[in-house]
């Protein structure tokens, strides 16, 4: 993909991921643990990771938390949601070259985790409260299933698009 | 390394953050004491075993609107204009429990333990 059309492609996949995220902004809570969230717009950013690159992947993720942060959210949770989608944007940067694609789950699950962790510190640093941190057991195991099941979704999205060669 | 390896290690990780999970909720602190925090700063102390007649607490704030519900021995976030109304869903705090959050208004109800007396 070049030029034109992959900006397109850009635009294509920003649009799905905050049609995404402020769908599941919309779903009650599934259980009543502050934090825990399926974090379905992430699917497309490991999408963009792969089919083009870290630097397009980044600007993606960031066009979906300012515009996400505006339609389905308040300044406070974009702050949140900023920190820990850098985190793990780290996370996947590092990890796309050493993980092969076939273990696309893992680096999800990885980045989920440091998503979740990443929010907690916010969170601590912001309210000054230490003692949230008993919640943090739980995100890390709620990273790591909704983690598998963003990055499996992920692997078979980037396959299927593949497959169509745009 | 192999991926039933990968699996068995994020099994592990999973069974140990259960584990201290429910240690944490078992020896969550007993108390009446329900404090309220906005922003990190206290807002209120409430001894949940001197309330008679349950009432509701309106706090505004710049970050949003929340309803508090103080009852006998139990303190709990009736509604919220946030958007996720987590703190709604997470019920009614009683004697010993783990914090309600409410990210988005920056308010946190947790209880504290120790002499009742003290802020009566």
């Amino acid at each position: 993909m070049r030029g034109a059309k992959r900006i397109a492609f850009m635009s294509v996949l920003t649009a799905a991921a905050l049609i995404v995220f402020i769908i599941e902004a919309q779903i009650p809570p599934i259980v009543p643990v502050p934090g825990v969230k399926l974090g379905l717009a992430n699917i497309i950013t490991l999408v963009a990771m792969y089919l083009l690159s870290r630097k397009e992947a980044g600007l993606v993720l960031l066009m979906r938390i300012i515009l996400g942060a505006v339609f389905a959210g308040s300044p406070s949770s974009f702050l949140f949601s900023a920190f820990g989608g850098l985190l793990a944007y780290a996370v996947m940067c590092a990890l796309k070259g050493p993980v092969p694609e076939n273990r696309m789950w893992l680096i999800s699950i990885i980045a989920a985790v440091a998503h979740n962790l990443g929010q907690m510190i916010v969170c601590v640093l912001v309210v000054k409260t230490p003692g949230i941190l008993v919640y943090l057991p739980l995100l890390i195991v709620s990273g790591i299933l909704t983690g598998a099941f963003t990055g499996v979704a992920a692997m078979y999205l980037v396959r299927a698009i593949r497959k169509i060669k745009l | 390394m192999s991926t039933k390896k990968i699996i068995l290690l994020l099994a592990a990780v999973v069974v140990i953050c259960l584990a201290v999970w429910f240690a944490f909720v078992l020896f969550a602190p007993a108390g009446t004491i329900a404090v309220i925090s906005i922003d990190g700063v206290e807002y209120k102390r409430i001894d949940l075993s001197r309330v008679k007649e349950p009432y509701e607490l309106q706090i505004e704030t710049e970050y949003g609107r929340n309803t508090v519900l103080v009852e006998r021995g139990a303190i709990s976030v009736s509604s919220a204009d946030c958007p996720d109304k987590i703190c709604v869903f997470q019920g009614r705090l009683t004697e010993a429990g783990l914090p309600i959050i409410c990210m988005p208004h920056r308010l946190i109800i947790w209880i504290e333990g120790g002499d009742t007396d003290a802020w009566s």
